[in-house]
């Protein structure tokens, strides 16, 4: 197995296989690493599935069978069932496929792309209450979201992942009682300002248009400004309560779909203390790099949506610009031909990235969404309640880090890739700071299970 | 480009019972979008059941015993013919 390498790429989605493929081009010895078993990351997950084709919009299809199908011819090394458990400049410790490896490339690009806000709210822990992106993906694998066909599912929140879903729904027959819809009218409304940028990515506009009809037509129940979502039952989800204009309202439901955007997957990149800045619109934690995607720290890059979330057809991009800038780097290819490779995609990518800045108004996020009751579980490994973080500010903790040790919010499997976000939202409120105040959890490595033995096995290899 | 011939559905057996689901799954989108199985485990905590929450790897919340192994992440395990998957318990306590 080749443990040395000029390049290896995190993520096998839409940006890490297209920086796999650009770098081979500009000469460089590429090896992916993914977790999942097949190529195509979240966007493009399943994307070689008849199962799943049929689903996919058909440009998007043609173009993921594409990228694929170059991905495979590239002769980049590639490693599915592989799962990164740390990472730093030059020293990759993976589990491929059962095998503790340790991988030395000299130069890193991090594709693992991004994840929805997840958000916490009474019985969001109950059997039938799923994040959109989750329902998604059994749609996509030919399943159901209910064992009957009939019975209700709710969709709330206010994100890009909604509409998408809703079609899948719509196309599948599901029955969609109501889509409660948590969003910010005045930020909506702030976004026609920035509207007629959308003249420079009008495609992109016109798709979700066209989703957006669909949604209408299909009739689904849409309820505005809902507040205070609850998720209830005994064992399973029963029914959902919520409140529109301080009004009580309750709906029965089998499945509750909730989503709240999207943010990028900052775990990896943090565990390495790669700098990161806060963007208090979006409401997230994203790394500093720069076009190509270089971070603070030298030879290793981020591409995707892992960067900043701007959608599949960015990621792309980005992912060819850290190749190239890779390679650069490394010294493969001189600055003249970097640059060359360079600025029709970087002038295609900022076309887009102006085009689609209304969506930032869009799809900002609701603060109020992370009010929640005390008794709302936060950390859903160490079930950790609101109410504790809470108390923990009022006895003086305002940093999570601090709030970490003394409730265990964050120290379970998930190492607070699930509380992360509420945790800092809550005890910020509760301590009237800024959320970029309360500083973010500290992450560090083994950021995925390993075993002791293994651990040390690998680490005694290189002594 | 796939090297191996791949059947369309495979067997598993789930919690004791024979369930067929399409091949190129996960097993936990088999588990709950086709066997309905509505939860996968048991809360080492507070003892309540869960479900998938995100179904890609973030949440944890998918650990199933899969052919003798705990804490796997069923989200990123692709389903195989005769797999023997089990709800996640927390282990009896001794008496």
């Amino acid at each position: 197995m080749q443990k040395k390498m000029d390049v290896l790429i995190v993520g096998a989605g839409p940006a890490g296989l297209s920086a796999a493929v650009e770098a081979r081009e500009c000469g460089l010895d590429v090896t992916v690493v993914d977790e999942q078993p097949k190529p195509g990351g979240q966007l493009l997950r399943n994307v070689e599935h008849p199962i799943t084709q049929p689903l996919m919009d058909p440009k998007e299809l043609k173009m993921g069978l594409d990228l694929v199908n170059r991905f495979y011819k590239s002769g980049a090394v590639y490693l599915p069932d592989t799962i990164v458990w740390g990472l730093e400049p030059h020293k990759a410790y993976c589990n491929i496929a059962g095998e503790q490896t340790l991988l030395t490339p000299s130069t890193i690009i991090i594709a693992s792309g991004a994840m929805e806000r997840p958000v916490p709210f009474p019985g969001w822990t109950l059997p039938g209450v799923m994040g959109a992106g989750g329902a998604d993906i059994l749609l996509r694998c030919g399943g159901t979201l209910t064992k009957d066909p009939g019975e209700p599912v709710v969709m709330a929140g206010n994100g890009p992942l909604l509409l998408l879903l809703a079609c899948h729904m719509l196309e599948l027959g599901v029955n969609i009682a109501a889509w409660l819809d948590t969003g910010n009218w005045s930020k909506r409304i702030m976004s026609a300002g920035v509207m007629p940028t959308a003249l420079f990515d009008l495609g992109y506009m016109g798709k979700g248009l066209k989703m957006a009809l669909k949604i209408v037509k299909g009739r689904i129940p849409i309820i505005p400004g809902v507040d205070n979502i609850c998720a209830e039952g005994d064992g399973a989800l029963e029914k959902v309560r919520f409140t529109v204009r301080g009004e009580e309202r309750e709906l029965p439901a089998s499945v509750l779909l909730r989503h709240e955007g999207i943010i990028p997957r900052t775990h990896i990149a943090n565990s390495m203390e790669i700098e990161h800045k806060w963007d208090n619109l979006q409401r997230c934690w994203y790394p500093l790099t720069d076009e190509n995607g270089a971070t603070s720290i030298d030879g290793v890059y981020i591409a995707g949506d892992g960067a900043y979330v701007h959608g599949g057809d960015v990621s792309l991009d980005k992912g060819l610009l850290a190749g190239i800038e890779a390679a650069r780097h490394l010294g493969i290819i001189d600055d003249k031909e970097a640059a060359f490779r360079r600025e029709p995609i970087a002038q295609r990518m900022r076309r887009i990235r102006r085009g689609r800045s209304y969506l930032d108004y869009v799809f900002a996020p609701n603060p109020k969404i992370f009010q929640c009751p005390d008794e709302t579980l936060v950390c859903r490994c160490e079930s950790v309640t609101a109410g504790a973080i809470r108390q923990a500010v009022r006895d003086g903790y305002t940093d999570v880090n601090s709030i970490k040790q003394f409730t265990r919010c964050g120290m379970g499997h998930c190492q607070g890739r699930m509380c992360g976000p509420g945790l800092a939202e809550i005890a910020a409120d509760a301590a009237g700071m800024g959320v970029d105040e309360v500083g973010s959890l500290r992450i560090r490595q083994p950021f995925r299970p390993v075993s002791l033995k293994d651990y040390c096995d690998l680490n005694t290899e290189q002594a | 480009m796939m090297e191996k011939q791949v059947s369309a559905t495979v067997n598993l057996i789930f919690e004791g019972n024979s369930v067929t689901v399409p091949a190129g799954i996960s097993v936990a989108a088999a588990v709950l979008g086709h066997a309905h199985a509505q939860h996968t485990n048991e809360h080492p905590v507070d003892m309540t059941n869960r479900a998938p929450y995100c179904l890609m790897g973030v949440c944890f919340e998918c650990m199933m015993e899969i052919n003798g192994k705990r804490d796997v992440q069923s989200c990123l395990v692709e389903v195989k013919e005769g797999m023997v998957v089990n709800r996640q318990r927390n282990p009896q306590e001794s008496k």
